[in-house]
């Protein structure tokens, strides 16, 4: 009996073992932060994914903000790409090396023309991704810089949205008098000043051209108009908008304190969207629907002192997932399907119900949408124009000692025409 | 039954056969990382495969050369220093004399304190770095408690200033200039016109005696000194937190070492000196410390290794930032090879430097050890 028994266990276990190794193995290195709304969803539709393709074993690996971005930095440098990537379309830390040795497919080879038709043009733009290859399909088009205002807390003290800086500035005793924070920008990560503000201000201070100009060495950051947009910068602390404290405060921190109300405005990109919306997993929201609809709202940045571009916003093609160069075969073929799905109407809509961007593709709709998610499409609107978001643009050793500079001249150990030396430093060593 | 004498041959045998093993594994898991750390620190070799990948060639000492001129390099230098002189010269001496009064039962309770000192060593430095970065944060437990401190006097000096109003609720120019006088100059870069600005703002919100409270609330939020840890983004300063949790987190360690090493002292001899005189500082100068000398040198060795090597706490608490000015070697190495632009002949250099500078102080205190220690004075 006990002899039966084994050779029954052995038999199923050669049969578990064939039926594992005829699947097609997919690693799958994703983006998402799990702490946020929408998370259960995203992971119930690739459970989804999972059951509809029995012949795909995918291993997910989730990760998220920097460390995503440093282990997918290891995997490059060890050689071990995984099948399916999350990346930027520009320098952005890890996917710089990506672009740049075009690591991954021209997706215009892989993807069927018909879904591609599905997206809009500035998608489908090579020219927005730094390997001037569809290196990612951009879920999105990402706006970088979004002001996050509390109206229903100014309208409670008898105050209004600025719409210019200097309405910004006078803001700032009225606010702090009830022990309220102006404007929200934690920066101990670095990059969130830089990203969601600092490029909007040297967009509307100085311009694309003018970076242009700098990378083809016929201008300098050290130049008057640069170095304002870093003293323009500086002023928002010196002026009390921005708390000092910001620089040390993580940037998972800040919906909290927006949420809360210790801050009238918090300026983030336009994917922070989701960190507010109902999760549906414990049907909690930062910021409940109704009060969403009527205390919240999505604004443009005031107009500051001397903008050559007015109103204009930092925005880049945005993130997508794109295929390692070396796949074929059966690998090929699910990475596509699982591209295909991740494309899908399906997937997309539910991406924007859960607030984590608007989807390029533009048959998606919606009536299930939060407040704030319907209030995003109607923020682009506003915007006349967008601008370069730095780090999209500059090189890595450049952008990153603006990302430096910045959170220096914020606790005020080095002035702005120091840190532009700095950057233009860097930029003359690339030469 | 007797055993025949070993032979020199089986000797041989023996020896060649515990020997190889190891040597083999030495070979595998220290001697080849640092053989092919040295040979990419030389190179151009910027990942991916590294044979049958992008090709790459020795380039020769052009990272070293980066290096020397890198600010960034002698700051993060500069700050494992600290972190050895911390170690060396703080958890040793401070963890020999705990073991001390533990040892001579000097103090009550030497299990207690031995087990509450080292109970730091057992928990994860992440969570200790942590930990102590809420306290030490800008909104932390410590800012906490200095606002705290400051809102207070000047709640009580505006109290003072409201006294001397003798019953009314009169704001003038004057009562503004005495409230601004206990105000942080801070505060006030947001007014055009303080005077003015601050006088208008307490006359718009309507505050009167029977509101007294609320004007006080308010006016601490809008004009109160406010303390922040600016030392926390100062070069050499920020250090000063990260040097006194790394005292406080492997004191312990040391005391347990050696405590383990006082007990196997033969009592007689401590009996002796005392019965002839000896003090305790005596005592433990010429009895103690030359018997541990052996031990020390060992616990020095284990504390340079492991404070140029020190990452994980000072990565939680700080992150190597604002500004890098927390930075030490090992952080600049990881932030070279796996953040923003990756460079991994500069992060190979970055770890040779700590394998040279280790060899380097180890070597000190071996040669400080020989000269000077295990002599009974």
């Amino acid at each position: 009996m006990k002899k039966l028994a084994l050779v029954l266990g052995l038999m199923a276990l050669i049969l578990v073992g064939a039926s594992a190794a005829d699947k097609t193995v997919l690693k799958f290195y994703y983006y998402i932060d799990a702490t946020q709304a929408g998370y259960a969803e995203d992971q119930a539709l690739w459970k989804k994914f999972q059951a509809a393709n029995p012949d795909i074993d995918l291993q997910i690996e989730i990760n998220s903000s920097q460390p995503y971005h440093q282990k997918l930095q290891a995997y490059i440098s060890a050689g071990e790409l995984p099948d399916v990537v999350y990346i930027w379309p520009t320098s952005r830390d890890s996917s710089k090396q990506i672009q740049d040795q075009k690591l991954v497919k021209d997706l215009r080879t892989v993807l069927p023309q018909d879904l591609l038709s599905k997206f809009s043009p500035l998608a489908l733009d090579v020219n927005n991704q730094s390997s001037h290859i569809l290196a990612e399909l951009p879920q999105a088009f990402t706006y970088t810089t979004t002001v996050y205002a509390n109206t229903g807390l100014l309208k409670s003290l008898g105050l209004k949205v600025p719409t210019t800086y200097a309405e910004l500035k006078a803001l700032v005793p009225k606010l702090k008098v009830k022990g309220i924070q102006t404007l929200a920008l934690p920066d101990a990560d670095k990059w969130p000043a830089q990203s969601c503000l600092f490029s909007t201000i040297s967009g509307r201070l100085v311009g694309d051209k003018f970076i242009d100009d700098v990378k083809a060495g016929k201008a300098k950051f050290t130049d008057e108009g640069f170095v304002n947009a870093l003293k323009f910068y500086e002023s928002l602390y010196k002026d009390g908008v921005i708390d000092k404290s910001n620089v040390n405060l993580g940037y998972g921190e800040g919906p909290g304190i927006f949420a809360s109300g210790k801050a009238a405005f918090f300026v983030d990109g336009d994917w922070r969207v989701g960190a507010f919306l109902t999760d549906k997993s414990t049907g909690k929201a930062l910021i409940d629907p109704a009060a969403q609809k009527t205390n919240f709202d999505l604004v443009n940045f005031p107009a500051i002192p001397g903008e050559i571009n007015k109103g204009t916003v930092s925005a880049i093609a945005g993130v997508g997932l794109a295929i390692n160069k070396d796949l074929t075969g059966a690998k090929l073929d699910a990475a596509k399907r699982l591209l295909e799905f991740y494309y899908s109407k399906e997937f997309l809509t539910v991406k924007w119900e859960t607030g984590a961007f608007v989807p390029s593709r533009l048959d998606v709709t919606s009536d299930k949408l939060e407040p704030l998610a319907v209030k995003l499409p109607l923020y682009y609107k506003s915007i006349p124009k967008t601008t370069y978001v730095l780090d999209g643009v500059l090189d890595p050793t450049v952008f990153n000692i603006l990302n430096d500079g910045l959170q220096a001249i914020g606790l005020g150990v080095k002035t702005p025409a120091q840190v532009a030396a700095d950057m233009q430093k860097a930029q003359d060593a690339l030469k | 039954m007797v055993l025949p004498l070993r032979g020199k041959a089986e000797k041989n045998r023996a020896y060649w056969f515990f020997v190889t093993p190891a040597f083999f594994l030495y070979l595998l898991v220290f001697a080849f990382p640092i053989v092919l750390s040295i040979i990419l620190s030389l190179s151009n070799y910027n990942g991916g495969k590294m044979f049958g990948g992008e090709p790459w060639t020795i380039t020769g000492f052009q990272q070293y050369q980066k290096l020397v001129v890198d600010p960034a390099f002698w700051l993060a230098l500069k700050n494992n220093v600290y972190i050895v002189l911390i170690s060396v010269f703080g958890q040793i001496p401070l963890g020999f004399v705990l073991a001390y009064l533990i040892y001579r039962k000097i103090v009550k309770f030497g299990e207690g304190w031995q087990a509450m000192l080292y109970v730091p060593a057992i928990i994860s430095v992440i969570v200790l770095g942590i930990m102590w970065r809420l306290i030490f944060d800008s909104n932390g437990v410590l800012a906490e408690m200095m606002n705290q401190t400051y809102a207070s006097a000047f709640s009580a000096g505006l109290d003072h200033i409201v006294q001397g109003m003798n019953g009314t609720f009169t704001i003038t120019d004057d009562v503004v200039r005495k409230i601004l006088a206990l105000s942080n100059p801070e505060s006030l870069s947001s007014f055009a016109n303080p005077v003015s600005d601050v006088k208008d703002l307490i006359l718009s919100n309507g505050y009167s005696l029977q509101h007294i409270d609320a004007f006080k609330h308010d006016l601490t939020n809008l004009l109160a000194p406010k303390w922040s840890p600016d030392f926390m983004s100062q070069q050499d300063w920020s250090m000063i937190p990260i040097m006194f949790v790394t005292l406080w987190c492997w004191t312990g360690m040391y005391l347990i070492l050696f405590h383990a090493n006082m007990q196997k002292i033969d009592d007689q001899i401590i009996e002796a000196a005392r019965i002839d005189g000896a003090t305790e500082m005596k005592v433990m100068w010429h009895i103690i410390v030359p018997n541990l000398s052996g031990v020390i040198g060992n616990a020095a060795i284990l504390c340079i290794a492991g404070s140029l090597n020190s990452f994980a706490l000072i990565w939680a608490m700080t992150g190597g930032g604002p500004m890098n000015v927390t930075q030490v070697l090992a952080i600049y190495m990881y932030q070279n090879a796996f953040v923003g632009v990756p460079n991994f002949p500069l992060a190979n250099a970055i770890s040779m430097t700590i394998v040279i500078f280790s060899f380097i102080l180890i070597g000190i205190t071996l040669y400080l050890e020989k000269k000077y220690g295990g002599k009974e004075v």
